[in-house]
């Protein structure tokens, strides 16, 4: 299980028509996704709207998409959720699916103490029988962290723990985790699930989830390629850039991204409530953004 | 001497006597210590140095004993943050008096206000003197109060003598949005990471840190740098991940670890003075072991 490598992994949105999850505009997303440089795909994250989705709707989502991706490239799914035994069925189902490996966030709502966590993840972990990527972003989840500790207990436990997205930025954080889990495990997976891929790269990262890739696929393209060639200086530019665009985003949420595909051509409807779609005014602020970016001239627009 | 700011520069502790007086003598040696031993400059009295445990006469007669002891090898600037803003505006004037390079200030202490009065009091203080000026930024201490990419701008853009941020987010996001918001402006302008997390922010950028460890171990500091400043970032990573081990050794009530770990060191600068503890013998043991497994004991300078 340990020579799964997570690599350049895009995070799709997801279409709906009228409300309903729309499978023939995904099966366009999923497309586009894999002619624009995608090495895997995971799949429904909060870029998807997973939150939004219920548990027999993300399954079909899965299954979906495995079946249409077929080889191209490894589907990762995402099972994260509230309560330990609901993620574990989604990684269970995950798993007889096909899917390559598991990611899963600490549970919704609830702040368990660390221990709880773990438990959590073993759960997932060993329902899945895939590799598992735990996904650490205090910011979203009440400020739960994941522990470097709780990592290092999963790593001694958990045959299939295989590594760790970051969202927090921080590099106390990073550094720590890698330190100790490294030496717990060599093959230990750091990924940076944000597009700051610099510092994370520079700290020993390897992979990256990015959300951005829907909008913005050659730059990330070239911002991951620059960075895991460690060419920091000549990937400055491109971290500009995202820098730029994942602001934009971060402000205006699920939204934003409603928007700004439809702005490059490939339209996945409003988001699915309780979120609203853009105002005008802040849909003109947003495409001002890909404008400073250079996003609307340098990027695909349509399905490709 | 034209200010350039850049490597590993160090903030001294304070050495204290048993009655927690300053003890003025071991202060020098610390000093004359950092220089020796690759300091690109000093800057003193940070919170390390228990500035807020120090009387203003202390504060003034031992910035004059450091640069008096620097004696222009490296420029040398003086943080003059303090509880009343007074007290600030005297130490600043004071630090032009006395020949500083450059004074550092943090945003102010305690009170939520916003970023227009953060704004305000830098162009006061800023205009105050005729000294370059170095910002301060520590979000997680200072309970989110922070510079952001738009307050930097307009202080730039207000005043010609703000060079450089120490910035102690350890945050890619918080990091690059000063960072790019400022370096158009004045391609100079030096982004200082707080301690001397290199790896993650030279390669984004960065112009160098202060220092945590610098007391303990200069070798490991400057060969982290000068790694990151040539590119070698396998060796890099190796030293980095040596010296975060070490920060989260010296993190917790710092600086009394810190104080604990020169003893060790052969170089011993007294007591902490409360309300922060100072070292138990057992903490100093465990320090030891510490230093030791990384390989400080074998690797680094012992004694003055």
């Amino acid at each position: 299980m340990s020579d799964f490598k997570f690599g350049l992994v895009h995070a799709p949105v997801t279409p709906f028509v009228n409300g309903r999850v729309d499978l023939a505009g995904y099966a366009s997303v999923l497309d586009f996704h894999l002619a624009a440089g995608a090495q895997g795909l995971a799949l429904p994250m909060h870029a998807g709207e997973s939150v939004s989705l219920t548990v027999a709707e993300r399954q079909a989502l899965l299954e979906f998409a495995l079946k249409h991706v077929g080889r191209r490239v490894p589907v990762i799914a995402n099972a994260s959720e509230a309560g330990t035994a609901i993620a574990a069925s989604l990684a269970s189902h995950a798993g007889k699916a096909g899917a390559a490996a598991v990611i899963a966030t600490v549970p919704y709502y609830w702040t368990p103490p660390q221990h709880m966590l773990v438990e959590h993840f073993m759960a997932i972990g060993d329902a899945a029988k895939l590799p598992l990527f735990v996904l650490n972003s205090p910011a979203e989840m009440n400020e739960v962290e994941i522990a470097s500790k709780s990592v290092v207990d999963l790593l001694e436990r958990l045959p299939n723990m295989a590594g760790l997205i970051d969202l927090s930025l921080d590099w106390q954080y990073m550094i720590e985790v890698i330190t100790v889990a490294r030496a717990t495990r060599p093959d230990f997976q750091l990924v940076s699930g944000t597009e700051y891929m610099i510092s994370a790269a520079a700290v020993g990262a390897t992979g990256l989830l990015s959300p951005l890739a829907s909008i913005a696929p050659k730059l990330i393209s070239n911002l991951y390629a620059l960075c895991t060639a460690e060419k920091f200086t000549e990937a400055r530019p491109a971290q500009e850039q995202a820098a730029i665009l994942y602001r934009a985003f971060r402000d205006t949420g699920i939204a934003g991204f409603k928007t700004g595909m439809r702005a490059m051509g490939r339209d996945c409807g409003p988001p699915r409530p309780p979120l609203a779609a853009l105002t005008d005014a802040d849909s003109k602020v947003l495409l001002a953004e890909l404008v400073t970016a250079g996003t609307l001239n340098s990027e695909p627009r349509g399905w490709l | 001497m034209t200010l350039v700011l850049k490597g590993v520069m160090q903030s001294p502790v304070t050495p204290l006597k048993d009655d927690f007086s300053p003890d003025y003598a071991t202060f020098e040696k610390l000093v004359d210590f950092h220089v020796r031993t690759g300091a690109t400059a000093i800057s003193w009295p940070h919170h390390k140095a228990e500035s807020h445990n120090l009387t203003i006469p202390e504060r003034k007669k031992l910035a004059e004993v450091a640069i008096k002891t620097v004696a222009k090898r490296v420029p040398i600037s003086i943080h003059v943050s303090a509880l009343a803003l007074e007290d600030t505006y005297d130490l600043a004037r004071h630090a032009q008096k006395a020949d500083a390079d450059a004074i550092i200030a943090i945003t102010p202490y305690f009170w939520k206000y916003p970023p227009q009065s953060i704004y305000d009091y830098f162009v006061d203080l800023g205009t105050s003197i005729d000294l370059p000026l170095i910002a301060y930024n520590s979000p997680s201490y200072l309970d989110g109060i922070e510079f952001t990419g738009e307050l930097t701008a307009r202080l730039i853009q207000r005043l010609p003598n703000l060079v450089g941020m120490k910035e102690a987010s350890f945050n890619s996001e918080k990091f690059f949005e000063i960072l790019r918001a400022a370096l158009p402006l004045r391609p100079s302008f030096a982004m200082i990471a707080g301690v001397e997390y290199l790896l993650p922010s030279v390669s984004l950028g960065g112009a160098g840190s202060y220092s945590s460890a610098g007391a303990i171990c200069p070798n490991l500091c400057v060969e982290l740098y000068e790694s990151c400043a040539n590119g070698k970032w396998d060796r890099a990573r190796e030293l980095q991940y040596k010296l975060s081990q070490l920060w989260l050794i010296f993190r917790d009530q710092y600086p009394s670890s810190l104080k604990g770990g020169c003893v060790i060191m052969g170089r011993p600068v007294g007591p902490t003075s409360p309300p922060l503890p100072t070292a138990s013998p057992e903490r100093v043991k465990f320090i030891e072991k510490q230093l030791d497994s990384l390989g400080i004991l074998d690797s680094e300078p012992h004694g003055w």
